[in-house]
Parts: C-alpha cells; structure tokens; sequence
C-alpha cells in the first residue's frame, strides 16, 4: 500500500467511526468534524428516508446508533446511491439480537422503493388474453412476499404480539404507482404455482385443488376466475402468453 | 445524436423537483437558455418505472452530460470495473457525449474489504497520488473508448502528507493523464477561502485548452475562513466576478448551474441561468470586437 493510501484509510476509518478510530495527525479537529457530519449525515438521510416505521419503533436514539453501526462496520459494495437502502437491509441481517419482526418491517418498507425503481422488461403477450387456457401474466415490477407478521399493520403503537403469516403482492402499475394488496393464503398460494412452475391459470387451479384435497374443484376454478378478474381490474394481471 | 459540440451555453443540474417544471415550460420562451442538462448516472442507471421514462424524456429534448460521484478515482481500493462497464452502456443507451468525475475518492477499504463512503474526500497532494489517479483516468478513457474530464474539488481538510498546492497537483493528474478538464469555478472559490489562497492566481495557472465546461453553484459560509460546497444558495458575487475572470481569460465556455438542495421554484433559477447566458453573450461580444 502507498503511502496516500494509508492517509486515506485512516481518514475513512476516524469518519466511519471517530470513538474507535483517532483522526490522523496533525488536522483540526474542528475541520474533521465538517466530513464527520457530511458524510454520516447523507448515509443517515437516505436509509431513514426508506425505513421510517422502523426508525419510529426503534425510536431516534437506538436508530441513529443501528445507522452508525451500518456505515462504521458494513462496507456497501454498490455505488449506485438508490441501493444504499438495499446494502442496510443486507447489514440488518448480520446484526445479532434484531427482532424478526424489525427485520422483515425493513424488507417490507424498502420493498416500495425496489418496486419503484425495477426494470422495465417486455413481455409478448397474447392478444387476446386467455388466463385460464395460457399463463396469467402480473405486471413484470411485482414482487410476491409471505412474512411471519403482519409488517403493513406494524407501528410503535401497534408491535406484533405474535406470528401472523401475511401474504402481499406489491406491483408497479402503468402509471409508474407501486400498489400493494393483500393476499389471503390460497390466492398467495396460486400466484406463486403460476410464477414458479409457468403453469397456466387451469393447471395452477388443478394443483391447487390437489395440494388442498378439496372436493369441489369447480368451487376452486370458480374461486380462481374471480380472482383473476379482481388482479386484472388492479392492473397487476396485464394479459396472458401461450404455453 | 448529440455530441461535445451541443454541450454549449448554459445548463442546469437536473434534480427530480426540477423535472415537472421544465416538462411543463418545455415550449416556453422563459427556460429557453438551458441548453443542456447534467445528472449523476449513479441516480439513473439501472432505474425502470417513473426515472426510466422521466429520463427518456430528457434523451429527446436536451444534450444530457453524465457528471459521476463514486467512480472514486482516487480511492485506495480497485477502480470498479462492472460499474464502468455499465456507465458505458448507460452513455450510449441514452446518446450521452460526456462523462466527467470528481478528483476525490468515495470508497475506502477496512479490515481488507472495499466500501464506498458516498461523498466525495480529499485525494492528498503528493507525486505518489499524482500517477496512481492519472493511471486510473487512463484506465477509464481507455475502457469507455473516450475522454473524460475531472472537476476540481471543494475540500476542508488539507492533508499534511501534501507535498504540493492545489493547482500543482491538479495540472500534474490533467497532463500525466492527459484528460479534459471539468472546471468548478465556486469550488475554486471555497477552497481558496478554506486554505487562504488567492483563487485568481489559481485561476491563471489553468489549461484553458482543457477546459470543457464550468459549474457554478452557491455555498454556505460557516466561519470567515470555512465554506461549505453546499449547492443550497444563490451564487454570490465574488463568484460571480471569478466566473467573468474566467471567461475574460479563456473565453465563455458552457457552463451548468449546480443546485442540489434547498432547491427554489424553476422561475427563481432562471434568474442564474439567464445571468449565465448574459455574461457568455457579453464576452462573446468582445470578442468579436476585439478580432
């Protein structure tokens, strides 16, 4: 290592973490503190932009350390600066005795912001879309998620008292709007046959009704149509493409 | 497809406030002196959704200049050779002519692994520091196939390994690496109040021939002797008088107005752009008169 480097590894090393690490000789504090502030203030600002439930339950002491322990031990390995939010949730799974629940909230609440900012990819859909005969197709910004808690209803006010397994699909609409809707377990359940396994709407029924042993598959179909319907007039179905 | 040549006249910083206004006044003759528009490829690239069409919306109607914050020229860990990559598609996906970086660094390595710092840090001042940056430029205008340019940085804390000023070490990365100049006539300013120098003596020393546009932007005064690049203010007037030096010296070159926080309603910005543009036509008339 050059010896600028180690200058410049030692003036990070004070701004990451001024309590463990001195500043390098022989420069005023007083003019350290601008970059102190500066630096820890933008990486500050754009994580408690995204995850403000959190950062309301935690409250502002013990938030404003969790950031600090964020930017003084997790080196963010993304330049680009709408992914700052990414790298904390990353550093939120390697922090020891952090509540599940905060864990997933963080997921939830940066979900919105991935949802936002996902690429545009182009599906050829049929013209005429069949979603019971050929794959239904969500929007291609989704995301499908099943959580141990109901994060959406999470607040300082309202901390979950116990497991409650919540399904939600969150899809960006045509006009750049991220939506979120609620999902019972069978719907979660069906969306996901389709996604995983490319099934059409019919297959994904059938195995449904098989997985769940349920006597009445036309109970199930019906079930099914309506759905759809449902996800269709909420734009996070747009069409259907052949097998 | 636009090239350097489009980059003329004045430009603006495009911030996401700032974009519904000048979609609505497109067709007005009030933004008419914005000729071009700047943003940071570290806030666009990869974005689908609202960014991803705000942006194409600007490909169409302006001359886009790519001005980057974390390819940390200077940083003590490897130059990110992915994101470089992707800064290349991104230029060309979107007919961008040119891309120009901070001399600073923004990424650091602890306990044995590269991170970015997100903010732009002091390179100190010495021969060392000179020919590893310079390499580094080269590396990059060799991989993107083009010239960048390099801004002249604001800074705080002058390291007390330097071993040269300022303009020195800044004229020794643009000849060793030889790469255009991007040049921040209010960073000039901020830094020659921070460290006590005499910004029209540094101004002089510059290579005019370099130079491929200018930014100008407001500060925050802290102390007497401590200004901070804040980008929030109005310009001030003895940055005003530094840009008129400037263009009295090399010529009125395009120049971008920077404004980063408390940004005000587009009308009030005009009111720089427009002094922009006045004092380019000014100079340009003398010129004339004087040939």
């Amino acid at each position: 290592m050059l010896d600028f480097q180690r200058y410049q590894i030692a003036f990070t090393a004070h701004i990451r973490d001024p309590n463990a690490n001195k500043k390098p000789a022989k420069i005023a504090y007083s003019r350290m503190a601008i970059y102190r502030e500066i630096v820890f203030n933008n990486i500050f600002g754009s994580v408690s932009a995204c995850f403000p439930v959190c950062k309301n339950v935690l409250g502002a002491r013990a938030w404003r350390k969790l950031v600090r322990q964020f930017f003084s031990n997790y080196q963010a390995n993304s330049p680009i600066f709408r992914e700052i939010p990414q790298q904390f949730l990353q550093f939120l799974t390697t922090v020891e005795n952090l509540a599940l629940f905060l864990q997933q909230l963080a997921h939830y609440e940066w979900v919105e912001l991935a949802v936002s900012a996902q690429q545009n990819t182009f599906i050829n859909l049929s013209k005429k879309p069949d979603l019971l005969n050929e794959i239904p197709k969500l929007t291609p910004a989704h995301q499908l998620l099943a959580y141990d808690y109901a994060v959406h209803k999470i607040s300082k006010r309202h901390l979950p008292k116990m497991i409650e397994s919540t399904y939600l699909l969150v899809f960006r609409n045509a006009e750049n709007q991220v939506k979120f809707i609620e999902l019972n377990a069978m719907t979660f359940q069906l969306l996901n046959l389709i996604e995983k396994n490319n099934l059409t709407g019919k297959q994904a029924l059938s195995k449904l009704v098989e997985e769940m042993k349920h006597p009445d598959s036309d109970a199930i179909i019906r079930f099914g149509v309506e759905i759809f319907a449902d996800l269709v007039h909420q734009q996070a179905i747009i069409g259907s493409t052949k097998i | 497809m636009p090239t350097l040549d489009d980059i003329k006249g004045v430009g603006l910083g495009l911030k996401r406030e700032l974009i519904p206004q000048i979609q609505r006044l497109f067709h007005d003759p009030s933004i008419g002196n914005i000729n071009f528009v700047e943003i940071a490829p570290e806030n666009w690239m990869g974005a689908g959704g609202k960014a991803a069409a705000d942006l194409a919306w600007f490909v169409e109607r302006f001359p886009i200049v790519c001005h980057g914050l974390c390819l940390s020229l200077g940083g003590p860990d490897p130059l990110n050779i992915d994101f470089l990559k992707q800064v290349k598609q991104f230029l060309a996906q979107n007919k961008i002519p040119l891309y120009t970086e901070h001399l600073s660094f923004c990424s650091d390595i602890q306990q044995g692994k590269p991170g970015y710092m997100y903010d732009l840090l002091p390179i100190p001042f010495t021969e060392e520091a000179v020919k590893y940056v310079a390499q580094r430029i080269r590396q990059t205008q060799d991989l993107l196939g083009q010239r960048i340019a390099i801004e002249n940085t604001s800074y705080y804390v002058s390291a007390p390994i330097s071993t040269m000023d300022e303009i020195t070490f800044l004229n020794a990365v643009l000849s060793e690496a030889d790469c255009d100049l991007h040049l921040d006539i209010n960073n000039i300013y901020v830094n020659s109040i921070n460290f006590n120098f005499d910004a029209e003596d540094f101004l002089k020393q510059l290579p005019s021939e370099r130079i491929v546009y200018s930014h100008v932007a407001g500060h925050l005064q802290l102390a007497s002797n401590l200004l901070v690049d804040t980008h929030g203010e109005n310009i001030i007037d003895l940055v005003w008088a530094l840009l008129n030096q400037a263009y009295a010296r090399f010529g009125p070159f395009p120049t971008l107005l920077e404004r980063d926080i408390n940004i005000p309603p587009l009308p009030e910005l005009l009111f720089e752009i427009d002094k922009i543009a006045a004092l380019q036509a000014q100079h340009k008339m003398k010129k004339a008169q004087a040939a």
